[in-house]
Formats: C-alpha cells, structure tokens, sequence
C-alpha cells in the first residue's frame, strides 16, 4: 500500500464517512501523467471522493459575478491566460503537485485575485485539484468564498492543537477546489507561519493528496517577513504587480526579498481590457 | 527601454478606455473652453491703408538750387512717433468715439495704449507708409483709419510748413542783423575817410611811391653835388697851379732872360776884356744877383705850394687859362649852390611825406580792417540775400502743396469679415484638443509615471520574466456598470458635441 493510499485512508477512517470509489467507476479521468507515474488506481478515488463533498456547487455565471473563471467562459481572455500559466506551472514541476505562494507586490494589487483564479484553472483540470490557503491575515479575502465565512479556518487549527486538518479545509462551490480560511487569525502572524504547525500543516496538505496544488493568498511583499516566510515554505513563488499600482521600487524590493530559484515570474495583474473586444 | 509604436498605440487605446472619465472629462473640458473662447474672442476687424511720401516731385528739377525741398530724414521712424504721437492719438480718441465725459485720465491712458498696442506701422519701400489697425467695429475700424492717415499728412504737412517757415524767418532775421552790420561798418568807414582824407585805399602805395621817387631825387642830386664839388675842387687846384706856376714862371723867367741877357753881354765883354775888367765884374756880380734872387724865388714858390693860396697877382690875372678857370670855377660854385638847394628841398619832401606816411599808416590799419568787415558783411549779406529768397520760395511751395507730396495710395479699407478665428475653427479645435490633449497626457503618464504600465517594462527592468498578463476580468456587473457608465459619457460626449454643433449654427443664423 502506497504512502498516498495510506492517507487517504487514514483520513477516510478519521472522518468516518470515507467510501472509497472502485477505479472502474471514474476510469477515464484520469490525467495521463498520472499512467505514467503508476498511481492511476489512487487518484480518481480521491477526485471522486472529492466530487462528492463539493457542497453546492457554483454556475458559471455565479463565478464570474465573484471573479472567479470558468472553463464555459470562453470568451474571456483571462481564461485563457490562466490555463497557460497552469500549464506553465505543472511543466516546471514536471507534474509534481506543488505550494505556489501567490504575492502581491503591494497591497490592493489583486494577490488574492490571482491564487483564486490560478486554483480555479487547474481546477478545471479533472485530474487535479486546488487548495487555496488564506495567509493574507492582514486583509483575508477567502471566506468570501465560502457559504459560510464562520467555519473554521486557519486560527481555529492552530489554537487548536488537536484539530484534524480536514476540519478546515472547505468547498468552495467549485469542483475539485477547496479553501482554508483565516478563521479570523488576527495575531502577528510570522508567530504562527515560523511554527512548526504551519509547516506541518503544509506539509500534510502536499503529502495529503498528490494530485493537490495549494495555492497560498500571501500578504503583500512589502510585509517583508511574512512574505519571506511563506516563501520559505512554498516550492514557487508568483509576484503579482497589478497595472497601474505598483512602482519599479516596489517590485524591485519585493524581488529581493525572495529567493530567485523559487520565483516564477512576475503576474502583471488587470492590464486594461475594453470588453466586448477580443 | 524599447516600445514599439504599435504598442504604444495598443496602450494608449487600453488607457485611454481605462481612464475613460478622465478622457471624457477632459473632452468636455477643452470643448466648453474652446466654445467659450470662440464666442468670447473679440470680433477684431483690420483695416489698412498706405500714405506715399513723394519728395520728387515735378518741382524739384525746376527748382533745383534755388529751393530747398524740406528734407524728412528718416520718416519711417517719424511716422510712428507722428503717428502714435499725443496729438494725433487726442483726435483719434475724439474721433473713436470712445471720448466719453466718465473716463478718467487713467482710463483714458490706457485706452490710448490699447489703440497704439493695435496700431501697426510698417514701412514698406522707401516711401510708403503702411498703417493697420485692428478693433473690434468695423465702422470704427475703419474710421479710425481713415483719421489716421488723414492727421498724419496733416501732421506732416504742418511740420513741414513750419519747419520751412522757420527756416526762412532765420535767414531773414540773420540778413536783417547783416545788413544792420554793413550799414555800422560803413559809416564808421565814411566817418574815417573824412577824417583822414588820405586814408583811402592805395594811398600807401602813392606815398611809397612818392618816397621812392624823393629818395631817388636826393641820391641823384647828391651824386650830382659829389660831382661838382670834385669839379670845384680840380678847378681850385687847377687854378692855383696856374697862378703859381704863371706867376713864377714869369719872375724866374724874367730873371733866366735877364741872366742870360747878362751871360750873354759878358761873354761878349769877355771876348774884349778880362775877366777883371770892371764892367765883367759888374756883369757877375748882377748875375750872381739874379741868380741868387732866381733861387729865392723858387724857394718861395716850394714853400709856397702847399699852401695853395697865393695872391695871383696882375701878371696871373691876366693870364687867359687862369682866367678861363676862374669863370668855371665860379659857374661851379653856381651849380653846387643850386645842388644844395635842391637836395635841402627834396629832403624836406621827404620828411614831409614820411610824416604824412606815419599819420596814414596810424589809421590804416582801422581801415583796413573796416574794409575787410565791410567786404566780409557785404558778402554774407548778399548770400543771404539770396538765400532767404528761396526760403520764400520753399515757403510758398510749401503753402501751395508743392514740396515733398503726401498723398493716399491705398485708401483706407477694411476687412469684410472679422480677422479672427472663425467659430467652426474653435469648435473643430475643441473637438481636435479634446482628443489630443487628454491623449498626449495619457502618453506622458505612460511615459514618466513611475507606476508600471507596461508589463515588458517589468521584464526589461528587472530581468524577471512575466509570467502572465492578466487582462482585467470584467464580471456581469462590472459590465452592466460599465454599459451604464459608457452610456452616460456618450451621453455627455453627444450633449457636448451638440452644444457646439448648436452654437456653430447659432453663429452661422447669425443669433449669436
């Protein structure tokens, strides 16, 4: 038994409601490098069992009212320009699920709005899923996403020593995409990043499910510390400088303070777009 | 950093819509501005006209030399300072009409700058003047115009006039004081005639002449008196000699005829008897006598020599040389009297008009010297005699328009329409402007804001690559808002852009 299944079911038996899928039964989703890697009999089990707690799931018209992309909205470039940048990401990582730390350069330059939708377009993906971790504590954006902004989140799981990761991670109304909220933390959060919770927390979301990309909604990089810290528990690095907002200075300065193996490039956020024209 | 001019073009379109009230805004703004100015901007209408200074006129050669046109050096300068000068201006302030009873000395001031700040004045050529003028009626505009160039031929016309009869009422009033000089060195040159009779001109040279002629007399004479008195001198010798010599000639004479008488009686006596015979001694004894007296007479006559004067006696008298010599000696005697006379006379001559000379000279020089006024004045006067009768006749060619000629080439005329932009040109410029402007400042913003705006500004500068362009995601409501908003700036684009086309049509009706 794979290390993987030994999870899966380890979590299974935790929240007690676990049925695994026979592999037959999801058999044609699997993502082909997925054959080529030989867990082809885990994974649809766990995309399943995932398919089946996405809570109500959102139309497309209902993502976009809240900016997130579909695969339906064709005609929406930015739809396109995500997909790439997933492709970009799962061809660096040679396939390999991954932590992509999402930041800002400065605040107010749509960090949150880049994870969001990054997760919704590998979630479009069937063979893979999306975690997006809320660690902009300064200003949280993801429990907007969920129904209910009260669940737990992360504050609940690290006053909460005994807590099971499962309890946090929530639906998002989007398949194959889950979300972990702040809960609320509102401590100086380099307190809690440096812990080791947070990095086992990071590391058993990663271990969790292979087929996982988590995607963590950092601060913006003028928080130095935070940023660096989170930098230092991602595997890659997104800076996102929107249009409009952000000097040459900032983003100078927000480069340097992350490390360049882990950089990926720089996402130039809300370039101005007259709809209605292609 | 390199950006190509189609994305420049790409981004400016992008900016442009992503500032699209900004765009709009500004839109409004310079059209409303530019509609404003186009009904504010004065009205300006522009009139001209061109003075030409003719200073050749057919006069000229017929009077040349004998009057002297009024020559206007450097008239272009003239012009303008005639021109905007205060007493045109006054009439021109009169004549504007803008002379009102409320204006103050200030107002008025600067009313009279802004009418010279409209006025130009260009020379064109050597002799034509051009005048423009630009106001806001064009009755007035012409008008004003018309005055301009009416006052200053008038203006020019009286310098002139002046200017000419200046000239004359100088060269009288300097042929006057002449004249009056010539009178005073006359008679006082009358007056030292009179007084010196001599004392005319050449009178000098009369009398050098005369001394000369006296001086020459007297040597003359003199030589002449040299003369005779050497004449006198020879005579006297000559007849002294020759009553010396006549006077011993004779006695010695008498003596060696005696002696020889007696030589000759004792040799006869000898022949017969001794020389012991008493009549032989005798005879010796007698001529021994004589001989001795024969020696004391010439004797005598020795010692007698140097004294010249000798008592001539009877025999000497009557001897006809001594005689003869005795008569031109006596005529000479005559002669050198005369001589005398006449030099003592010529010499008083002489002193005479060597006086006369001095008392002459004493007053020659006052006379010469009155006589070179005189000549000089007479002179000066006739020049200015002369003179002052062309002055007369610039004077009345002056007073009959005939000297240098000012007259209107180009009548005043004034532009039909207003000289100002028209107002489908503001309204054009405004819609123009309205684009332009807020372009060209979305253009500087691309280009020195230092917020990035290009996304291959990121890559360039930092050696980052970009790893996505995320166009901005237009959700169902941001896009219902965004019709909402296009709508109304349409809205507001087509109220503008009605408000001009209104007003153009306005202006063109003429309501406006």
């Amino acid at each position: 038994m794979s290390k993987i299944e030994k999870a899966l079911k380890r979590a299974g038996d935790e929240r007690g409601n676990l049925q695994l899928v026979p592999a037959a039964a999801a058999g044609g989703r699997a993502a082909p490098w997925t054959a080529l890697l030989g867990q082809q009999i885990e994974y649809p089990e766990t995309t399943s069992r995932m398919a089946g707690n996405e809570g109500k799931l959102l139309s497309a018209d209902e993502l976009w009212e809240r900016g997130i992309i579909h695969p339906e909205h064709t005609d929406e470039p930015a739809v396109q320009v995500f997909r790439e940048l997933r492709t970009k990401i799962v061809q660096q990582n040679q396939g390999q699920n991954a932590v992509i730390l999402v930041a800002s350069v400065s605040k107010g330059n749509g960090g949150s709005f880049i994870a969001r939708n990054l997760g919704a377009a590998f979630a479009f993906d069937s063979a893979k899923t999306a975690l997006l971790v809320d660690c902009n504590l300064g200003n949280p954006s993801v429990h907007r996403l969920l129904p209910d902004a009260s669940l737990p989140g992360l504050a609940h799981y690290f006053e909460n020593p005994e807590m099971d990761v499962s309890k946090i991670i929530h639906p998002v109304g989007i398949e194959r995409f889950r979300a972990i909220t702040t809960g609320g933390l509102r401590e100086a959060p380099a307190e809690y990043f440096v812990s080791m919770k947070m990095r086992r927390l990071i590391d058993s979301l990663r271990e969790r499910y292979r087929e996982r990309f988590i995607f963590l909604d950092g601060p913006p990089m003028s928080d130095i510390a935070d940023a660096r810290i989170l930098s230092e528990l991602s595997d890659y690095v997104l800076v996102v400088a929107r249009h409009g907002r952000t000097t040459n200075a900032q983003i100078e300065s927000g480069l340097n303070a992350i490390s360049n193996k882990k950089l990926l490039g720089i996402v130039f956020n809300d370039e101005p777009r007259i709809p209605w024209i292609r | 950093m390199q950006i190509y001019p189609e994305q420049i073009a790409h981004a400016l379109i992008n900016e442009s819509f992503h500032s699209r009230r900004l765009f709009v805004g500004m839109f409004v703004i310079v059209n409303v501005a530019m509609l404003a100015a186009g009904l504010l901007w004065p009205k300006s209408y522009v009139a001209s006209t061109s003075i030409i200074v003719d200073d050749k006129s057919i006069i000229e050669p017929l009077m040349k030399g004998a009057a002297v046109p009024t020559e206007m050096a450097d008239r272009n300068r003239n012009a303008r300072e005639v021109i905007l000068g205060g007493r045109v201006m006054n009439q021109i302030f009169e004549r504007g009409g803008w002379l009102t009873d409320r204006a103050t000395a200030l107002e008025r001031e600067a009313l009279i700058e802004q009418i010279k700040a409209r006025t130009t004045i260009t020379p064109v050529g050597k002799d034509v003047i051009k005048i423009d003028y630009r106001d806001s009626d064009q009755e007035r505009t012409l008008l004003v115009t018309k005055a301009f160039a009416e006052l200053y031929i008038q203006e020019m016309v009286a310098e002139k006039e002046s200017e000419t009869r200046s000239a004359f009422d100088f060269i009288d009033k300097q042929a006057q004081e002449y004249q009056q000089k010539l009178i005073a060195t006359e008679e006082e040159l009358r007056q030292l005639r009179s007084s010196n009779l001599d004392a005319r001109p050449g009178s000098d040279i009369e009398l050098s002449a005369r001394l000369i002629a006296l001086n020459t007399r007297i040597e003359n004479t003199t030589l002449e008196l040299r003369e005779a008195e050497m004449k006198r001198a020879s005579l006297e010798r000559q007849v002294n000699g020759e009553a010396e010599v006549t006077v011993l000639a004779t006695r010695e004479g008498q003596f060696r005829a005696r002696i020889a008488d007696l030589q000759a009686k004792l040799d006869t006596l000898r022949l017969t008897f001794y020389d012991t015979h008493p009549d032989v001694v005798q005879l010796k004894n007698q001529i021994q006598d004589l001989r001795a007296e024969a020696s004391a007479q010439r004797e005598r006559r020795e010692k007698a020599k140097p004294s010249e004067r000798m008592e001539p006696d009877e025999t000497v008298v009557n001897n006809p040389v001594y005689q003869q010599l005795r008569r031109e000696l006596s005529q000479n005697q005559l002669s050198i009297d005369a001589l005398k006379a006449r030099i003592a006379e010529a010499q008083r001559l002489l002193q005479e008009e060597v006086n006369r000379g001095k008392s002459l000279h004493s007053g020659d020089a006052r006379l010469v010297e009155l006589t070179r006024d005189d000549q000089i004045n007479r002179e000066i006067y006739q020049d200015l005699l002369r003179r002052r009768e062309r002055a007369r006749v610039s004077v009345s060619m002056d007073s009959d328009r005939q000297g240098s000629n000012f007259k209107i080439l180009e009548p005043a005329r004034s532009s039909p329409s207003p000289n100002a932009p028209r107002f489908w040109q503001f309204v054009l410029g405004g819609v123009v402007l309205g684009v332009l402007i807020p372009l060209g400042l979305l253009f500087a913003r691309l280009q020195f804001d230092p917020r990035v705006r290009l996304a291959n500004a990121i890559s360039e500068r930092h050696k980052v690559p970009v790893a996505a362009i995320v166009p901005h995601l237009w959700s169902p409501g941001e896009l219902t808002g965004l019709r909402k908003e296009l709508t109304i700036l349409a809205l507001i684009v087509t109220a503008t852009l009605t408000l001009s086309a209104t007003l153009s049509v306005g202006r063109l009706v003429g309501v406006l």
